[in-house]
């Protein structure tokens, strides 16, 4: 316990940059799901085909896999997102391997996001769409304000389940420069051998409450398109 | 990690070639230090010691660590690792009588080296295995052998020379690890990978400005690589390597110390040195002085 | 509008056969057959829900565009009403109506709501104008479907059996609202089996069996003397009810 509490600030800072790789790849790959799910629903076939692709890939290869294409193949084939570090948002200076993990974790989430929507969107009935079509939307609008208002409610609870995935899928960045909390907690107990579980149990209860934070939130957001 | 390896291994492949190319090194380079393996070393111990049963079996076990370059290496199609700690581990092995080739090697990484000593998985430990009280407390570390201390691994064009240079920089090493967190108090953002072979491509394709770690484990690096790495900065911490053994059989202790010295008055410690970590052009260094052996 | 030779085919299935047909403006035209005939089919091409392999489709004189913003624009100058009603599930009655106005029309919301307040009293759920379509009976839910397709400003009015999933007593409704539009001037093609709809409104009414038109007559000759045995054969059937 006490490698802990006489080091909370490092504690707090190692889950702070796990929340900064959740929150970025979290939204970044709803954004992207969103794209790809539309297009795999869409009626233009070569779109479709390469949303196909994209998640066939992401969805079978490993997301270690994809982190080790990121952070030690990209640099290799010249790629190594270095230009990002000039970039400055809010006195906070983006680094390259935060940059880099954001993208694998994105990668992979995203075609898990893309399916769920996908199976949001299959739930709607066929004539919702026909009926927009038919008053003249374009698919875009028919999916805008048609489909996936409806779909919203049937993808809460698997979009939940990938963000979730996707919170603890976040330690995997330990392991490629990215000191979270996994990586303190692998310093931890390099220098407090001594009290591996108590140390251990401390960490896992960080991600206990990252967990518990989302599935609430989807609950909530479950029990408000339930009255709506 | 398993292409990193292969990788090296050709590279040693290739090194070992042009040296016999060129007619260097006369006798075969993977034979490393030339031991002049003791006729009857049994005699030579006091019946019940350690050292006796070891000579009168003629083969004994030592873990070295397989993923250390300079050090302790087993590519994937290697026999026998090499590197210093196996060279090491060779002349201590002739002084019992027994031929490298009788020596089993085991793999030991950092965190199975007191496990294997205290199951007698092992007989010895050669695996970059610092010397420290809490260590000391469970098993027993003769020598050091070779002391070295925390460095950096740059790039050959790198303008870092001085850890000031490092303030505000991207260093790398092994996640978790203690020269992470030395280099973080030094003002540098900590780079963290699970293996040093991963760590040193982020150097050398600009991901990251230097990477650290012990610097007999860099040199053997910048062995591999002179004309692409190098290894910088004055030591900023001491890590004294010891060959550990069981607290079983104490009277390990003494044997090992004699057979250092040894090995530092007949030439064959530098010789082991120049034929693995010498190949980055490091100087020979100084030898170092031994801990008496506890009282027993 | 115009239909000429049109074919289609769901993989072996022929299930339209060179379809010839004209219907001029403010023309109502009744659609009837046997189940699978291929009337729904039809309703979907002329609307381009489906793509049809041969032949061609006028409307004003001008061909249906292949895809894209001017098949969109297409779609809604010909509306269409569904069996199965097809409400927007997540909108309101009155949200039901304005939102193709307002997004493929780009009426302001002002002008779009005016609108749909004066439709949804015309087929009489003006009442109901805040209600979701679940909270709606059947026959109310296709009155605003109808409501919903008006408000586009159609050409042409499709209607796909749009009385065949209510109740009785909810028929009628329904099927006063059509004839208002008939009497209205509305060109309509009409997918129903409702005599009375047929007799008071229609000025023609095309028989469809296995995907080919087999009579075209009026609505008198075809209920009381039709030509073709397979619609004796039908009208037996249905007649017996
Ligand atoms: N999407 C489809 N795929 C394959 N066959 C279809 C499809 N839609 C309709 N059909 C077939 O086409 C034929 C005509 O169907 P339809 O136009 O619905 O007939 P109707 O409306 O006159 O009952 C039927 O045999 C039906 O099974
Ligand atoms: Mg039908």
């Amino acid at each position: 316990m006490e490698a802990v509490f006489s080091n909370f600030g490092e504690y707090l800072d190692a889950f702070g940059v796990t929340l900064a790789l959740f929150a970025v790849s979290g939204l970044a790959s709803m954004v992207l799901g969103l794209v790809l799910a539309t297009m795999r629903v869409g009626p233009v076939s070569v779109l479709r085909g390469a949303a196909g692709l994209y998640v066939t890939v992401f969805r079978n290869t490993p997301l270690l896999v994809i982190f080790i294409f990121m952070a030690v193949a990209a640099p290799k084939l010249g790629y190594t997102f270095r230009f990002v570090e000039d970039v400055e948002i809010a006195g906070w200076n983006v680094s390259a391997y935060f940059t880099r993990a954001c993208i694998a974790l994105t990668l992979y989430t995203s075609a898990f996001v893309c399916e769920g929507i996908r199976s949001g969107v299959n739930s709607v009935q066929l004539g919702q769409a026909e009926a927009a079509r038919a008053v003249g939307m374009t698919f875009l609008q028919s999916m805008r304000h048609v489909i996936l208002p409806q779909a919203g409610r049937a993808v809460i609870p698997p979009l939940a389940s990938v963000q979730i995935a996707l919170a603890k899928n976040t330690s995997v960045a330990a392991v490629f420069g990215m000191a979270e909390a996994t990586a303190t907690m692998r310093a931890f107990n390099n220098n407090y051998a001594d009290q591996r579980v108590q140390i251990f149990l401390l960490f896992a209860l960080g991600y206990i409450v990252i967990v518990e934070i989302i599935s609430f939130g989807s609950h909530m957001l479950e029990r408000r398109a339930k009255v709506a | 990690m398993r292409r990193m390896k292969l990788g090296m291994a050709a590279v040693a492949v290739l090194l070992a070639g042009s040296l016999t190319a060129c007619g260097e090194a006369g006798d075969d380079d993977n034979e490393g230090v030339d031991v002049d393996v003791k006729e009857d070393a049994a005699e030579d111990f006091d019946e019940g010691t350690r050292m006796r049963e070891l000579a009168e079996e003629g083969k004994v076990t030592i873990g070295v660590k397989f993923d250390q370059p300079g050090l302790g290496f087993k590519g994937a199609t290697d026999d026998a690792p090499s590197g210093f700690d196996v060279e090491m581990g060779k002349i201590l092995a002739a002084d019992l009588g027994i031929d490298p080739e009788n020596i089993e090697w085991k793999e030991t990484i950092s965190d199975n080296r007191e496990p294997f000593l205290e199951a007698g998985e092992v007989d010895l430990v050669l695996a970059t295995y610092s010397i420290t009280p809490e260590r000391r407390a469970v098993v027993g570390q003769a020598g050091p052998y070779y002391v070295t201390g925390q460095q950096l691994l740059v790039r050959a064009d790198s303008d870092i020379d001085s850890l000031d240079d490092i303030r505000g920089t991207e260093v790398c090493s092994v996640t978790g690890s203690t020269s992470l967190e030395n280099i973080k108090a030094e003002g540098a953002t900590p780079r963290g990978f699970d293996t040093y072979s991963e760590c040193v491509s982020q150097v050398l394709d600009g991901a990251v400005d230097a990477m650290t770690t012990d610097g007999a484990i860099l040199l053997g690096y910048a062995a591999e690589q002179p004309d692409d790495l190098k290894v910088v900065v004055e030591p900023f911490s001491e890590e004294r390597y010891g060959v550990g053994y069981s607290l079983d059989h104490p009277e390990m202790c003494e044997w090992i110390n004699e057979t250092i010295e040894e090995s530092f008055e007949n030439g064959q410690w530098e010789e082991a040195f120049n034929l693995t970590l010498g190949e980055a052009g490091v100087e020979t260094p100084e030898q170092p002085e031994l801990d008496p052996c506890p009282a027993s | 509008m115009r239909l000429a030779g049109v074919q289609k085919h769901y993989g072996n299935l022929h299930v339209l056969k060179d379809i010839d047909l004209d219907v001029a403006r403010g023309e109502v035209v009744v659609v009837i057959g046997p189940s699978g005939a291929g009337k729904s089919t039809l309703c979907r091409a002329i609307n381009r829900l489906e793509t049809i392999d041969e032949g061609e489709i006028l409307l004003d004189g001008q061909p249906l565009p292949q895809e894209g913003k001017g098949l969109a624009r297409l779609r809604a100058d010909v509306g269409m009403v569904f069996q199965s009603f097809n409400l927007f599930a997540h909108k309101t009655v009155l949200e039901n109506v304005t939102l193709g106005p307002i997004k493929v029309r780009k009426k302001s919301k002002a002008e779009a709501e005016a609108r749909a307040k004066e439709l949804l009293e015309r087929v009489g759920v003006a009442h109901q104008a805040a209600k979701y379509p679940a909270q709606l009976s059947g026959g109310q839910q296709q009155r605003v479907a109808i409501a919903r397709a008006l408000a586009m400003d159609p050409k042409v009015m499709l209607f796909d059996e749009p009385t065949s999933a209510l109740d009785p007593e909810m028929i009628k409704e329904v099927l006063d609202v059509m004839v208002d539009l008939a009497e209205r001037g509305m060109t309509m093609i009409v997918v129903t089996h409702e005599m009375g709809f047929a007799r008071t409104a229609a000025n023609r009414v095309v028989f469809m069996a296995d995907g080919a038109i087999v009579e075209t007559t009026n609505p008198e000759k075809f209920f009381t003397n039709p030509e073709s045995d397979r619609a004796k054969d039908f009208l037996g059937k249905i007649l017996k009810h």
